[in-house]
């Protein structure tokens, strides 16, 4: 074909659809969209689809004659469709479907490769179908269609779908605007340009952050345009918010309420969690930090998961906020406490009673509160809902016994999956833990599980001819259980000063208060031969010089292992000691040692080195008058005096049958003088 | 010589068995409180012996009490205090006997009678003995024989160490009399006039000077 030729067909083709092309951009609908919409410009046309939603097939003529699409008519698009078999009876499953059936057939003149130009175009394009945006016969030019729309409605037309940014470090952000949210929140009449500086109809600027706080950081930074640092730092705890966390993570973006109304629609928890569920801390005067936020989800699953906050933190709520202040970490543990106590008295109670509290109280950083064991009152669990939580938090401090625990029979059953096998807390309480030196209670423990122990003791550990369980129960009473049951323990002897009247151990800073000294000083006091044990002698002077104070003391006696270890190497029942002469024998091996124990205010039990004269001597007597065990604390002097008895008793007869041999002339003479034989 | 009705049946029986209690007391006492030198039997053997025998020694006190109660005999351990003067000249006189008269060949200047049984000295102690010091020994035996039974009575006295001291000391004396008691009881007519008095329930009475002949022969024949 020549030149001439191609330039005729060409000018041929021009002159045949430029008056069509003039017509349809003046509003002008073809005949075959006319005829089309002889049925289709019916308003009550519509299509019910399979999942009976109901597609509306009605025209609007008058604006599809005034759409870019006009000039391509009906058929244009609906390619499929011909006069010849329509209506063609169609099977839709849904409104989606249809939307995106009828969005491919755009591709034929806007070419995927030019939709993906724009990166934001090409995300939403797997998001939506061309038409759920654009719509299908009323599309205007895009430059008047910018015109004819306002800001927000622009935005909208995409970010009311399902959209997401993905930020470098993996990390997903939903850009989904719930518009209807949006127009009730406080912000519902700003433009979204008047925030998202730099976005408008005409500029959408791709931006990448490296993370989620990044993207949150930024964003906050444009709140201060209108809520200007002084005012948001006006309130002391708002201040310390804005310092830890971005405006959007408490109040949100596009939902922002106003404070009051903020208030009014949201519950307690809702509204503390509003701040608390975000990474904030406080800082304490010594310069500690505690984190502040609470897991929202943790919470739910917790113990505490059907209350309220403010149940607990009664200071605050939806209207207060009191600023406070703690000198430390453990300054706002001791004081955080007394939330606990509110519900949980009983325990409260028992625990301030404790090792623990003493500890705690005495400014022991270490000493565990509430919290200490039971974890974030936030995420805390029923202590009954976990076996192993007695174990696991006790540990925490003392995992020195755990080895031991283990090996013993108690900790053997456990680890076979008996869960009656005592736990830490079995023995020692849970919350009124007390000093082992100092305390019987670990006996209750053991009798809570071997509750027949006075009996089954009462078959070789009795006293003819009556059996009685109280005699089994005087051995109790002063030996402890590790002490027989624990078989390759070291015994030894804890004599422990009470209070006479009181019947209660006498704290050591009493004593070193009568005494006028302190605790570095108290053993040279004391001790005053220097040989670092106290003797006999000197056991009489602490209980004389508290005597003359007006305190009359005596000592308690109990048989314990050696090591704490030690109490936790529980045997098997063979493994007891049986054997009596073990304790009652002058020589007996476990009265060897004997130690002098006193309870600081702190719990914690200071030990003295002290002599086995301590027990057996005269000296002892009043001091010790609470104790004694047959055989092995004989009084020294009453061993003297029964040789000295015996030797007496023995020398009477032969003193008087030595001097009735003497005298017997004497008798003889007298007999003699009476007229008796010689 | 004429034989006197001094000790009725359950008298004698109750001695006896007091006799014997106090030896296996003491024996098996000693054996608790001495165990790393006595090792006649073991700690446990010992106190379950001295456990039952304490309670026969207290079924046997009442068997005492009993009798000498329901009798109205009690009274021969009552010194007469109505005439304390006339009571310790008689006392000084049966100590003056025994430490002096009984060498020199004087005549003991008690004659029981089953009413008069006791001399002043034994009146004394046997009363004191009897009545304070075998009741003490036998609650402070109980004490230590169950001191959670018992604790709020020990705690009376001061607690178990007290009842211990009490008990011990009068271990210790009971001791040391049943030495002397046994060898005054050789001091009758013959030396085994008493003690076979205490299985007849009769006394033979002789005339003093024969009484002391027979006496120092004993002597001298050991």
């Amino acid at each position: 074909m020549d030149d001439r030729k191609k330039i005729l067909i060409s000018l041929f083709i021009v002159l045949m659809i430029f008056p069509i092309c003039m017509n349809a951009s003046a509003g002008v609908l073809s005949d075959d969209a006319q005829m089309c919409l002889g049925c289709h410009s019916d308003k009550n046309l519509t299509k019910q689809l399979e999942n009976k939603e109901v597609l509306s097939l009605s025209i609007n003529g008058d604006a599809f004659a005034n759409s870019v699409h006009n000039p391509i008519n009906c058929g244009g698009c609906h390619t499929d469709i011909s006069m010849e078999n329509h209506p063609q009876i169609k099977k839709i499953k849904n409104k989606k479907e249809y939307t995106a059936n009828s969005s491919k057939t755009c591709s034929m003149c806007h070419p995927e490769d030019q939709l993906k130009t724009k990166p934001t175009h090409r995300t939403l394009m797997d998001k939506a179908s061309c038409s759920e945006c654009h719509g299908a016969h009323y599309i205007k030019k895009l430059a008047e269609w910018k015109k004819g729309i306002s800001e927000a409605q622009h935005c909208l037309t995409c970010h009311r779908y399902d959209l997401s940014m993905t930020m470098k470090n993996g990390e997903v952000i939903s850009l989904y605007m719930n518009e209807l949210v949006f127009k009730n929140s406080i912000h519902g009449n700003l433009s979204c340009g008047s925030c998202h500086i730099g976005f408008s109809k005409t500029e959408h600027p791709t931006k990448t952050f490296k993370n989620k706080n990044e993207y949150l950081s930024g964003a906050s930074k444009i709140c201060s345009m209108c809520h200007t640092d002084e005012q948001l730092k006006k309130k002391p705890v708002h201040s310390t918010l804005v310092a830890q966390a971005t405006c959007i993570e408490c109040h949100g973006s596009h939902t922002v309420k106003g404070i009051t109304a903020q208030k009014a629609t949201t519950k307690d928890t809702e509204y503390c969690l509003s701040c608390h569920k975000h990474k904030i801390s406080m800082t304490m005067k010594n310069g500690e930090s505690l984190s502040v936020s609470v897991d929202e989800a943790a919470l739910r699953n917790s113990a505490h998961k059907n209350l309220q906050c403010i149940e607990c933190h009664m200071a605050f709520s939806k209207k207060e906020h009191p600023v406070r202040v703690f000198k430390s970490l453990h300054d706002y543990s001791t004081s955080s406490m007394s939330l606990c106590k509110k519900c949980h008295a009983n325990a409260s109670h028992q625990y301030e009673s404790s090792i623990h509290f003493s500890l705690l109280d005495t400014g022991n950083t270490k000493a565990p509160s509430c919290e200490g064991c039971h974890g974030k009152a936030h995420i805390t669990i029923k202590a009954t809902m976990d076996k192993s939580f007695g174990i696991k938090s006790c540990n925490k401090c003392h995992a020195d016994m755990n080895n031991s625990y283990e090996t013993s029979i108690h900790g053997k059953e456990r680890a076979k999956g008996n869960e009656k096998a005592p736990s830490c807390s079995s023995c020692h309480n849970a919350h009124n833990v007390e000093s082992t030196k100092m305390t019987t209670k670990i006996k209750e423990g053991c009798l809570k599980c071997h509750k027949n122990t006075e009996k089954v003791h009462n078959k070789w550990l009795s006293n003819p001819p009556i059996t009685l369980s109280s005699f089994a129960g005087v051995h109790f009473d002063v030996v402890s259980c590790a002490a027989c049951h624990s078989p390759n323990a070291g015994r030894a002897i804890y004599l422990s000063l009470y209070d006479r009247k009181t019947g209660k151990p006498l704290p050591q800073e009493e004593v070193l208060k009568m005494f006028e000294t302190d605790s570095a000083g108290f053993m040279g006091k004391i001790d005053t031969n220097g040989d670092g044990s106290i003797d006999a002698k000197e056991s009489w002077n602490i209980f004389q010089q508290l005597y003359k104070k007006g305190v009359t003391t005596t000592f308690m006696m109990k048989m314990d292992v050696r090591k704490a270890t030690e109490a936790h190497q529980i045997g098997a029942k063979t493994e007891a000691i049986k054997d009596c002469e073990k304790c009652h024998r002058p020589d007996a091996e476990f009265f060897k040692d004997v130690f002098i124990v006193m309870k600081k205010a702190d719990g914690k039990p200071t030990i003295l080195n002290a002599k086995k004269e301590v027990l057996n001597s005269v000296f002892s007597i009043l001091p010790v008058s609470k104790f004694y065990a047959l055989g092995s604390t004989n009084i020294k002097l009453f061993d003297i005096l029964f040789i000295v008895a015996l030797i007496g008793g023995i020398a009477v007869p032969i003193g008087h049958i030595t001097l009735r041999i003497i005298t017997s002339p004497l008798r003889s003479l007298r007999r003699m003088g009476k007229g008796g034989k010689k | 010589m004429k034989k006197i009705y001094l000790h009725p049946l359950p008298i004698r029986i109750w001695h006896w068995v007091n006799a014997g209690g106090f030896i296996i007391l003491i024996l098996t006492g000693a054996q608790i409180r001495f165990g790393n030198v006595i090792h006649l039997f073991s700690f446990e053997t010992a106190v379950d012996i001295h456990s039952w025998t304490g309670f026969i020694l207290i079924a046997n006190y009442c068997i005492w009490l009993f009798y000498y109660l329901f009798t109205g005999n009690i009274k021969i351990y009552i010194p007469p205090l109505h005439h304390p003067v006339e009571f310790a000249k008689k006392a000084v006189r049966q100590a003056k006997f025994y430490g002096l008269g009984i060498m020199v060949g004087d005549e003991n200047p008690h004659h029981s009678t089953f009413d008069h049984k006791f001399n002043p000295m034994q009146q004394v102690s046997y009363l004191m003995i009897m009545a304070a010091l075998i009741p003490v020994q036998i609650i402070t035996g109980l004490f230590l024989w169950d001191p959670k039974l018992f604790g709020p009575a020990i705690n009376l006295i001061g607690g178990i160490q007290i009842a211990d001291m009490i008990h011990v000391l009068l271990f210790i004396f009971f001791s040391a009399f049943i030495i002397v008691h046994f060898y005054l009881a050789t001091l009758g007519h013959t030396p085994l006039a008493h003690i076979i008095a205490m299985f007849t329930g009769y006394e033979e009475e002789h005339e003093e000077h024969e009484e002391q002949g027979h006496s120092e022969e004993h002597v001298h024949s050991h």
